[in-house]
């Protein structure tokens, strides 16, 4: 052993090789002794497990981590027995990707079970895969279409939306959030892999949210989006189980399939941010696009965040102005109560377009247990917003999130596959 | 022509069907089952590969006579026979870049001066309309597929890049060919699978009698899958057994072969184990 830490000294001058065998001259510069090829450290939270089984599905509710993926796949399953089949097959991978462990071991001369990307212990890291369905697989399964969520629809172009089909729409939507960007992309290619024969994928998006530790007095902030404003200020509490029912919960309200209670409607947009226009325009004009001041989040007629603009004294617009993005988005009338929703957004960055701008946005992501009230009610709102001269969605789509897995013996999509069996055979 | 590969591989397969059945326990065995597996497969890619050498001559016939309808009728027909045998055609890999290398494997795409080979004609024939100005690449390709076919004749196949072609070929669709960017000027890219997904389907063929009895489920799982892509390359063959434009493929049948593309491509990314390969 000490030959070779001689050999690689002197084969490895000053370079990394001297590392390895430990730097004996350098230590005392550096007391944790770290240097550029170490992975980073400061992340403690891997163990940390968000519960798989439920009444809900996590990853609506749950806390928002720092990371997020959306990805929209289609589904080829033409039978009750093979949509049974990928939804247990799916199931089975979710459990044990949000648990984590150890993957089996397989013959070197096979391909490895896992894609050893985590390491060879899979840490938990919060992951959370919320599954949702779109309309088109309904549409396009006979069988399937008579248990069509009421409220699912396809996806329609908003006035001021530039959607690109390869952006758009999709059998399933897999949200991935997870602590590390590393752990969705983990569950991601494991899902693709395990269910190949069943899902295709459509489009993936990325995004994240700053990390914000909270306040000394315990408060914590919303986090910045790409235009540099508080996100999700006036977002209802997650934690208020009795609002979540309300707000975000499917049930016997709703005037949906029974299969349906206890899942939620998901609206996902992929809105591109013009940065460098925003970043052009004068700090009062972006304070009364959004209705907030930019540096604390707090309303025009407020001093924090949380508080509550009051429009009732306001009616003429002068203090918020009736166009501001926060008042159209939730007027806080009794009647606009009907339209919230709980968002869920990351930031997300692209790279580059043609033109030589930064590709950046908002991957928006919406909860409400009825659709056309939440997340369509509010856009129709917001259409001819002045904030549009800046953002542009161009793509997304709409799911019926599935209800939860309540235990070890259920599995995604249950509810849904036995309501197929005990319908009677259509015509054909 | 494709009936004919497919009749070749079918007799092959009949051929070899009594011979070796054992499982492979080990790697010493696994090499003596497959003996006779590669010698069927060298005869495969060795006609494919005589196939490639005449259809090329008169292919490049076609372009220096100023045939422009005759060449691109022979395009897609020409190059099927070396989609077939791509795992052993791109062992040599400056053959392979000069004979089928994309635009967009070049910084200057079209213009770019190293862009040469089948897919250089193809842009010529269909984006400049014209056979003019082809006749050194027509001249560069049919030098190279001669070269292609000696050394390939010459050529001990490697165990493992045999039966790991199938695999690999797989791979090819899954990664550039079911988007329709390997014939883009021409959409003839159904040809290109239909000889991808025939080349592997020989490939495991050969192999089956090796692990059928070990692992029945598996067989079936991937001649199901292969089954499933012929069922739907079926409805885009025309009269004369060749096939429609690309863009005539609808995105629902897309996504069903890419399922099983994908599906094949890890199914069959186990077959170098079950033979005992590293």
């Amino acid at each position: 052993m000490t030959g070779r830490r001689q050999l690689l000294a002197g084969l490895g001058g000053a370079g990394g090789a001297l590392a390895v065998a430990g730097r004996p001259g350098w230590a005392d510069e550096d007391a944790a002794g770290r240097q550029v090829a170490d992975a980073p450290t400061g992340h403690a939270d891997a163990a940390e497990s968000v519960p798989f089984y439920g009444p809900h599905q996590a990853g609506i509710v749950t806390p928002r981590p720092a990371n997020g993926i959306v990805a929209a796949c289609d589904v080829v399953a033409g039978t009750p027995d093979e949509l049974e089949r990928m939804f247990r097959t799916l199931t089975q991978r979710l459990a044990f990707l949000t648990r984590g462990g150890i993957p089996p071991e397989l013959d070197p001369r096979l391909p490895p079970s896992d894609s050893g990307i985590l390491g060879p212990v899979i840490p938990p890291d919060n992951l959370t895969v919320t599954v949702g369905l779109g309309a088109s697989l309904f549409e396009r399964l006979p069988w399937l279409l008579p248990h069509m969520p009421r409220r699912l629809q396809r996806m329609t172009q908003f006035p001021n939306d530039a959607l690109d089909r390869e952006l758009c729409h999709g059998d399933m939507s897999l949200q991935f959030c997870a602590n590390l960007q590393d752990t969705n992309i983990h569950a991601l290619r494991d899902i693709m892999k395990t269910l190949a024969g069943f899902l295709v994928l459509r489009w993936v998006q990325e995004g994240d949210v700053p990390v914000i530790p909270p306040n000394p007095d315990g408060t914590t902030e919303s986090a910045r989006n790409f235009l540099g404003f508080r996100d999700g200020s006036a977002n209802p509490d997650s934690n208020d189980a009795g609002l979540m029912a309300d707000i975000v919960w499917i049930d016997g309200r709703n005037d949906e399939p029974s299969w349906v209670h206890g899942g939620t409607y998901q609206a996902v947009r992929i809105i591109r941010n013009f940065v460098e226009r925003w970043d052009r325009t004068p700090l009062s004009e972006q304070e009364a696009i959004f209705g907030r001041r930019k540096a604390s989040g707090a309303p025009f007629d407020g001093e924090t965040e949380s508080d509550v603009p009051d429009y009732t004294r306001d009616p003429a617009g002068t203090v918020t102005p009736l166009d501001a993005h926060i008042r159209l988005a939730n007027p806080r009338t009794p009647q606009s109560r009907e339209n919230l929703m709980l968002r869920r957004p990351f930031n997300y960055s692209n790279g580059v377009t043609r033109a030589g701008q930064l590709d950046q946005g908002l991957l928006f992501i919406t909860y409400q247990a009825d659709l056309e009230k939440g997340f369509i009610a509010v856009q129709t709102r917001l259409n001819g917003e002045p904030l549009e001269e800046y953002i542009k969605p161009v793509g997304g789509g709409y799911f019926v999130v599935l209800p939860g897995v309540r235990d070890a013996g259920d599995y995604l999509g249950r509810s849904l596959v036995e309501a197929v069996r005990s319908t009677p055979t259509p015509p054909t | 022509m494709t009936l004919s590969r497919i009749l070749s591989a079918g007799a092959l397969a009949f051929a070899l069907g009594t011979t070796a059945l054992t499982g492979a326990a080990s790697a010493q065995d696994a090499t003596l089952d497959l003996v006779g597996p590669l010698a069927q497969y060298k005869i495969y890619v060795a006609e494919n590969t005589a196939e490639l050498v005449a259809n090329t001559r008169a292919f490049v016939e076609a372009i220096k006579t100023g045939d422009l309808e005759g060449a691109k009728a022979l395009f897609a027909p020409t190059r099927t026979s070396y989609e077939a045998v791509e795992p052993i055609a791109e062992l040599f890999s400056d053959l392979d870049v000069a004979i089928d290398a994309r635009a967009d494997d070049y910084e200057h795409a079209e213009e770019d001066p190293a862009f040469v080979g089948f897919h250089r004609i193809e842009y010529g024939l269909w984006v400049e309309g014209t056979t003019e100005g082809l006749e050194d690449y027509a001249d560069k390709l049919m030098a190279d597929v001669i070269d292609l076919n000696n050394r390939i004749n010459a050529l001990t196949f490697p165990p493992e890049v045999v039966v790991g072609g199938a695999a690999v070929l797989m791979e090819e669709v899954a990664a550039t060919k079911i988007s329709g960017e390997e014939d883009r000027y021409s959409h003839t890219d159904l040809w290109d699978f239909e000889a991808n997904f025939a080349g592997s389907k020989v490939i495991f063929d050969l192999m089956r009698p090796l692990i059928e009895d070990d692992d029945p489920a598996f067989v079936a799982q991937v001649e199901a899958n292969f089954q499933a892509v012929d069922d739907i390359l079926a409805q885009y063959e025309t009269a004369d057994g060749g096939y429609v434009s690309y863009l005539e493929l609808t995105d629902a049948d897309r996504t069903v072969l890419s399922a099983k593309v994908n599906s094949l491509a890890e199914d069959l990314a186990t077959l170098r184990a079950r033979l005992g390969l590293g």
